[in-house]
């Protein structure tokens, strides 16, 4: 963890240093808490998964989001140019860590996703593995019946395994909890936007990270907490002089490149990562019928490189997202072999050219990278763009 | 391989093909607007609206195989594309910004229309390649069947179809003829009928038509499905191979063996393969690739009969129903081994391989093997790796067989 510059009380420590705890193993977290809890744990890849379904079927869900070695356990099943966040998670599981999983969802949102599944399932097989079908393009009412549908037949899978049905009202109240973790979220971010010095990059975004493997219910607590113990904090009277930055991407790995940035003087104010924003933004109507109302929240989501929308233009995302948050420039983020974001890249960078934002991409991988290079080039564009003193 | 007369379809077929990109520019003169489609897709609806349909993916293939990959490749690759993305896809994007077109320019679209049954890489690359051109792009979207076809997934692809023709009559100012789909629709499996027909002359031992020839006359059944065309194009290679059977010219004289090959051919490398596998006496008699077209429509349903047909290609299956139709391959033509392609340009058809060269070997008591590669681009083709290899399957099938240990 990248301990805030400025002095704060031990309660603020205290919480972040336990989401740092979580997220050092979190599947040895849940593992604890399944047997304090006896509750059923469902894991799910990113993204996109309706954790309100798992949760609503009384559930654990619980996001993996990759792990630091293994990798080597996954080269007899999954060739090397497949990413290392798809490498990864299969080596957690036929290393035995997550034996303890009464099932997985696996969303299809891109070629390794899709096929991921049928090979787990062949070597590691766990009481329930379903793919989530995800529709790819986001536009046409086809999309809403079949996603709706797609829902429904996820929910059968869901009370089947845990034996319980998941009523109208369960999903309701599952959707106002992560509704609510969603909203203190983004207030803390938008205070980290404001401040950055009281929790910085890193911490903010282990906030976020934490959240996809705690309970929300628990989660919901320490953030309230965290809320609590800032406003009762010092106020911070240094003048912000960090510089702005937005990133892209899918996930923000290595973690040290928070880090990097923290030490960069910069803050991140924006993000459309599956570990950022796309987990954070936007809420869950909650009036209707709810899984209608999980279908809208998909199909309005921003955009990424894994569906299809002429309704929403990625450039034109990214550029607004940029513009609106008074970011200096963008950060692309992007895992060795991802072939969507490989495949929007160039267009993304011109649109960035175009509009005179600064960018820089960063290749990176989960586990083997060369965290100095990566500290070089992320140093040289800051002081570029105007921070770094 | 050596000294077996050339088929006398090969004429009809290079004059085909120089039709059908002269019907492009054509098309482009009169008007109509020239589509781009992907292989796996229901060009029957793309034919029946009197639209041309153009196959970048044939394009890739053909530069591929002329071994002009890495030339156009260099082109998107200069704009930021990286070299592991689809390799077709890096052809087609690097011809389109490239001076020089050493194998003809690639057809500009009006449209995109793509269907991703096959893979994701197909609708980033066309995503792509429709703001290049700024065209319009529409996704035929077709999740994957994990066991059994589903009727929430069927009708998914039926509404779909339904807001294709809309967007096309709209394109058009036209309405759209289903009688004219049911007569497509009629032509393609016909072609198709003749085509497998075709393909099973490799299960006759020795066999006068093997893989390899089938990925040299396949073009037809890709582009010119659905049209009179392909039917007399098959019809007339159907024929021909009867009397080279009669006339007892094989492929590999000789055959002593059958090998199921899977999937896609190393294009640029398809000589090396041959030479390879018939100096061992060896025929590589089938792949899923060449046999992706084998519709059967009910034309009273036209489009619940195309959604069936084009979502539940091999391609789009679960890992046990592939698995399940290798096998069937294998037994139907009595193969003695089996050669699985893992290509880098083809994650869909790639991972997974590795399991499951293990559990056909297991079920079918088959020598098998996975090769390394990329079906375009040779910097991915390490041949002494390659041919190694492969020498220690030759060893297993010499010996009569393996289970499964590699």
């Amino acid at each position: 963890m990248s301990l805030p510059t400025t002095p704060v009380n031990g309660k603020v420590e205290q919480i972040l240093a336990r989401l740092e705890r979580v997220l050092e193993d979190p599947a040895g977290y849940v593992r604890q808490v399944k047997s304090d809890r006896r509750v059923k744990v469902i894991g799910w890849l990113l993204t996109d998964v309706p954790e309100e379904l798992i949760h609503a079927a009384g559930a654990l869900p619980f996001g993996i989001t990759g792990g630091r070695e293994g990798f080597s356990w996954a080269d007899a099943h999954l060739q090397t140019w497949a990413c290392s966040l798809a490498r990864s998670c299969l080596g957690l599981g036929l290393q035995g860590k997550l034996n303890f999983l009464d099932g997985l969802v696996i969303p299809h949102t891109c070629d390794t996703t899709r096929n991921l599944g049928g090979i787990w399932k062949h070597v590691r097989p766990l009481p329930m593995m379903e793919n989530y079908l995800l529709p790819r393009q986001v536009d046409r009412p086809s999309a809403k019946a079949y996603l709706t549908g797609e829902l429904g037949r996820l929910k059968a899978k869901l009370e089947q395994c845990t034996r319980s049905g998941i009523t109208a009202g369960k999903l309701q109240e599952s959707i106002s909890l992560y509704n609510l973790n969603r909203s203190l979220m983004r207030r803390l971010f938008a205070r980290h936007v404001r401040d950055p010095e009281t929790l910085g990059n890193r911490a903010i975004y282990n906030i976020i990270k934490s959240s996809m493997c705690m309970p929300k219910e628990e989660h919901n607590r320490l953030l309230i907490d965290l809320e609590q113990a800032l406003s009762e904090g010092p106020r911070n009277t240094v003048e912000n002089r960090h510089v702005r930055v937005a990133l892209s991407g899918k996930v923000w790995e290595p973690p040290e490149i928070m880090d990097i940035l923290d030490r960069g003087g910069a803050v991140v104010v924006a993000d459309d990562l599956a570990t950022g924003h796309r987990y954070i933004d936007a809420d869950v109507s909650e009036t209707g019928d709810p899984l209608d109302a999980l279908a809208q929240r998909q199909l309005n989501r921003m955009p990424c490189g894994c569906f299809e929308s002429g309704r929403r233009d990625r450039r034109r995302f990214l550029v607004d997202m940029v513009r609106k948050s008074g970011s200096a420039g963008i950060v692309f983020i992007h895992l060795k072999y991802c072939e969507p974001e490989n495949f929007d890249y160039p267009d993304m960078k011109s649109a960035c050219d175009s509009a005179g934002i600064p960018s820089v991409r960063v290749e990176t991988e989960l586990g083997n990278v060369s965290l100095g290079q990566l500290e070089t080039r992320l140093q040289a564009f800051l002081e570029m763009i105007g921070g770094g003193d | 391989m050596a000294g077996r007369p050339p088929f006398k379809t090969a004429d009809l077929m290079k004059k085909l093909m120089a039709e059908y990109y002269a019907k492009g520019s054509e098309a482009r003169e009169k008007g109509v607007p020239v589509v781009w489609v992907t292989a796996v897709f229901p060009v029957e609806i793309i034919y029946a609206a009197g639209l041309f349909p153009y196959y970048p993916e044939n394009f890739g293939a053909l530069a591929a195989a002329r071994k002009v990959a890495d030339k156009l490749s260099a082109h998107a690759e200069a704009r930021g594309y990286f070299f592991d993305l689809c390799g077709y896809a890096r052809c087609g994007l690097g011809d389109a910004y490239a001076q020089d077109h050493p194998v003809g320019k690639i057809e500009r679209p009006d449209i995109l229309f793509c269907c991703n049954t096959q893979c994701g890489s197909l609708p980033k690359w066309f995503q792509t390649a429709g703001r290049f051109y700024n065209a319009p792009f529409f996704l035929l979207d077709s999740p994957m069947i994990e066991t059994t076809p589903t009727t929430l997934g069927r009708e998914y692809f039926v509404e779909q179809l339904k807001e294709m023709i809309d967007f096309i009559e709209v394109r058009t100012g036209r309405p759209f003829d289903m009688d004219r789909l049911a007569e497509v629709m009629s032509l393609s499996a016909e072609a198709c009928r003749l085509w497998n027909e075709i393909l099973d002359t490799a299960a006759l031992r020795p066999a006068p038509f093997g893989f390899f020839d089938a990925c040299f006359h396949m073009a037809p059944i890709v582009t010119w499905r659905g049209t009179r065309e392909a039917v007399s194009y098959y019809r007339a290679l159907k024929k021909e191979l009867e009397e080279r059977a009669a006339r007892k010219i094989y492929p590999v004289p000789g055959e002593r063996y059958k090998i199921y090959w899977d999937h896609i051919p190393v294009w640029p490398k398809l000589r090396w393969f041959a030479d390879y596998f018939a100096e061992r006496g060896a025929l590589v008699a089938a792949s899923q690739y060449t046999h992706s077209w084998a519709w059967k429509f009910d034309t009273t349903r036209p489009l619940e009969s195309l959604a069936e047909n084009y979502t539940e290609a091999f391609v789009n299956r679960g890992f046990d129903q592939r698995v399940q139709m290798k096998i069937n391959f294998i037994n139907k033509y009595g193969m003695d081994g089996f050669v699985l392609f893992s290509n880098r340009s083809c994650k869909p058809n790639s991972f997974g391989l590795y399991d499951k060269r293990n559990v056909i070997s297991q079920r079918t008591g088959l020598p098998g093997v996975v090769i390394e590669g990329d079906m375009s681009d040779l910097r991915f083709f390490y041949e002494d790796q390659v041919r190694a290899r492969l020498d220690v399957f030759f060893d297993q099938l010499e010996k009569g067989g393996g289970t499964g240990n590699q």
